[in-house]
């Protein structure tokens, strides 16, 4: 019998996940055999040394890349072998993305933005989700900035459009990738609390990829990668406790080199 | 390598036809001229000096239009290097330094595509003497010229008038700041339309006062024919006004037809593109106004002078018969000069759109992520090249018909009185054909490209 995703309480889900790049002398392996899930309702955190993996990773549970190895599932519905159009269906509708920067389509406002995702399944936000739009964008303190264009705002108040667009369709999971790598920290602690608190009131899953301890420790769970595999499952940890565990991945990874 | 070559693959496409057009027509001049019948070879140098004056008026025209072509595809390349010139300018070059060295690629790409223009040229004189006089185009037994110094000199106005735009487009390089090296991931600021004050007042002039002495020529017209040397010089005004004018007469006609293309999110952000950096489209689309212009613009005043004239001769028929014919040769010559110009700056329009779709790859991984399929960015690509080019073309239809019929009523109101503008609907076609096809063309490279953005180049921090 198929052991169903969310009987475990994942929302996404890979098994024995291997990905290569190139053949023969010059084939890279970015992920080896990983089987890992992202718990619902939960803020995780993916973390690692660049090069480790972590962004491959990231990009195969979101349907943006295919893998070479092993099963992918969104829900209980396997992606591995959709092709591009149901992919792209599969993101507009069930997950949502905040990045690092460029999140915005620069030549829409603010508010084009939010409906994007709505207008490219051909239709108009619901009251329901007109009403949650209003919501986000009022706590967001996005309310006098709607007709602004993306190049008006500061790196923070973008990265706040963002994450009110990915909430906006209430994802299965919402992928953030370095989503406070460009801006100050004093920024970067509100948008990190912004995420945290949509997994704390609002229920939504958050899988946010990393390279920042300090980040991390906002998160319930973090996963460590190194050399394309998890070294690590752990429940929410200080950014002490994190940066410790990072320098030792990185002295074994060191050693292994030697 | 390729990089650059693709870059500056219009430069060298539209300076080699440039050259192309240049020399053919001097040296068909010299060939025309030995055709004639040696019995009248005394008035031969007055022949040749009026071909030579029309040639030339040929000529200019297309230089003009590859001019605009050329400075516009080179700001649009400065706009997609900015993070190098920026590095550059980190390190130490000076931003004239840096212009110069983008205007003296200009020079180069101007000189390889004038010779290559000038030897296609000479090889297609080469044939025409060669196999014109077999075919019963040209007379037997004449000595017809392959050379002409002037031949050269055009190819060097041609590299020069390249390296001149090349320099006009790059003036945006004084603008990259050092800094813009090393922010790393920050949007690129737009290319801000700015307001200039002297340029827009002498457009007003050029345009009010060009539409003036028309209105007073046209009037005057309905007495005597000399009322077209009135017109004339307010056509050239007031047209010169428009092209001087195209940023602030364009992106409000841009938005204008937008709207009857934006519609879904493909259609928003295609014409949202389209008006993204005004300057840019207005630049890039006044090309092909301007050649449509000059097509529509001899087709229609040829076509009025016809049916005005032939009311004059209705009495007699074989007049007629041979007025018909003379003017069917003459439209077909104009229109085949002229057109020249227009196909030169539709391969602006093709370079530019591609040019900025290569510089979105990041912008269309995001829409990719967000959940446009394939289909939809390609939709978005062709319905921003059709918005452009028919806007250009629309404009470009109404203003030659303008054009034409105040050309022909100035010199025959006198005799038919007021008239409507005759229009010749077959040309009109084709140049609405000749749009169709540009646009999808235009599109076709840009969406090719466009849909094989991974989503995942959204990501990639360049």
């Amino acid at each position: 019998m198929e052991i169903h995703s969310s009987d475990m309480g994942l929302v996404a889900r890979v098994a024995h996940l291997g990905k290569h790049y190139g053949t023969g002398p010059q084939r890279v392996t970015a992920l080896d055999d990983v089987s890992i899930g992202i718990r619902r309702g939960q803020f995780t955190a993916i973390m690692g040394p660049s090069g480790s993996g972590k962004s491959t990773l990231m990009h195969v549970m979101a349907g943006l890349d295919t893998p070479s190895e092993g099963r992918v599932w969104l829900g209980d519905d396997e992606i591995t072998h959709l092709g591009d159009a149901a992919l792209t269906k599969l993101r507009r509708r069930r997950i949502g993305f905040v990045f690092q920067s460029f999140n915005l389509v620069p030549t829409l406002d603010v508010m084009g933005n939010l409906r994007l995702p709505f207008e490219l399944d051909g239709r108009r936000p619901n009251p329901e989700e007109q009403h949650r739009i209003g919501a986000l964008v009022e706590s967001l303190g996005l309310a006098n900035r709607l007709k602004h264009r993306p190049h008006e705002l500061s790196g923070g108040q973008q990265q706040r459009v963002a994450i009110a667009r990915a909430l906006a369709t209430q994802p299965d999971v919402i992928f953030a990738d370095e989503p406070t790598g460009a801006l100050d920290s004093r920024t970067g602690r509100e948008v990190l609390g912004l995420l945290r608190s949509a997994t704390r009131t609002g229920g939504q899953t958050i899988a946010m990829v990393t390279h920042d301890p300090g980040a991390a420790s906002h998160a319930d769970r973090i996963l460590f990668l190194a050399d394309g595999r998890i070294v690590s499952d752990r429940e929410a940890m200080t950014a002490e406790e994190i940066s410790e565990t990072m320098l030792n991945l990185e002295s074994v990874a060191a050693g292994a080199a030697a | 390598m390729i990089a650059m070559l693709r870059e500056h693959a219009s430069t060298l496409i539209v300076s080699a036809l440039s050259a192309l057009f240049a020399v053919t027509l001097i040296l068909f001049t010299g060939i025309l001229t030995a055709a004639i019948d040696p019995a009248v070879i005394e008035e031969s140098g007055t022949f040749r000096a009026v071909l030579m004056m029309v040639a030339l008026i040929f000529i200019v025209i297309a230089l003009y239009v590859g001019a605009i072509v050329t400075a516009n595809t080179f700001s649009t390349i400065i706009a997609g290097r900015t993070r190098t010139i920026a590095l550059l300018r980190l390190v130490g070059a000076s931003s004239a330094r840096v212009r110069s060295r983008v205007a003296g690629e200009g020079l180069v790409a101007g000189l390889l595509g004038g010779v290559a223009g000038f030897g296609i040229a000479v090889a297609l004189c080469a044939a025409v003497t060669v196999w014109g006089p077999q075919l019963g185009w040209l007379p037997e037994g004449r000595d017809y010229p392959l050379f002409d110094p002037l031949a050269l000199v055009a190819v060097g106005i041609v590299a020069l008038t390249t390296w001149a735009a090349a320099w006009t487009g790059s003036r945006r390089v004084g603008r990259v700041s050092p800094i813009a090296a090393t922010g790393a991931a920050v949007e690129l600021p737009a290319e801000q339309s700015r307001r200039r004050p002297a340029r827009t007042v002498w457009a007003t002039i050029l345009l009010v006062s060009g539409a003036a002495l028309l209105a007073i020529g046209i009037v005057l017209g309905l007495a005597t024919p000399l009322a077209l040397l009135i017109s004339f010089v307010g056509g050239i005004l007031s047209f010169t006004g428009i092209a001087l004018g195209a940023h602030l007469i364009m992106p409000p006609l841009l938005r204008l037809s937008g709207r009857a293309f934006g519609r879904g999110p493909s259609g928003r952000l295609a014409v949202a593109n389209a008006g993204r950096f005004p300057e840019r489209s207005a630049r890039s689309t006044i090309g092909l106004v301007i050649g449509v212009t000059l097509v529509t613009m001899f087709a229609v005043a040829l076509a009025s002078y016809e049916t005005m004239t032939l009311q004059a001769f209705a009495h007699s028929p074989a007049l007629r018969a041979g007025l018909s014919e003379t003017l069917a040769v003459t439209t077909a010559v104009f229109t085949g000069l002229v057109g020249f110009s227009a196909v030169i700056a539709a391969v602006g329009l093709v370079n530019t759109l591609s040019l900025s779709v290569l510089q979105r790859t990041r912008e269309l991984g995001l829409l990719r992520v967000l959940g446009f399929t394939g289909a939809q960015v390609r939709r978005m690509v062709l319905v921003e090249s059709a918005q452009m080019t028919l806007t250009a073309l629309g404009f470009g239809l109404l203003l030659g018909v303008f054009y034409g019929w105040a050309a022909a009523q100035s010199l025959l109101g006198s005799q038919a009185g007021l008239m409507a503008p005759t229009v010749p609907w077959p040309i009109i076609g084709g140049v609405a054909v000749f749009g169709l096809v540009l646009a999808l063309v235009a599109a076709a490279a840009p969406a090719r490209r466009a849909i094989r953005v991974s989503p995942v180049a959204a990501l990639a921090a360049q």
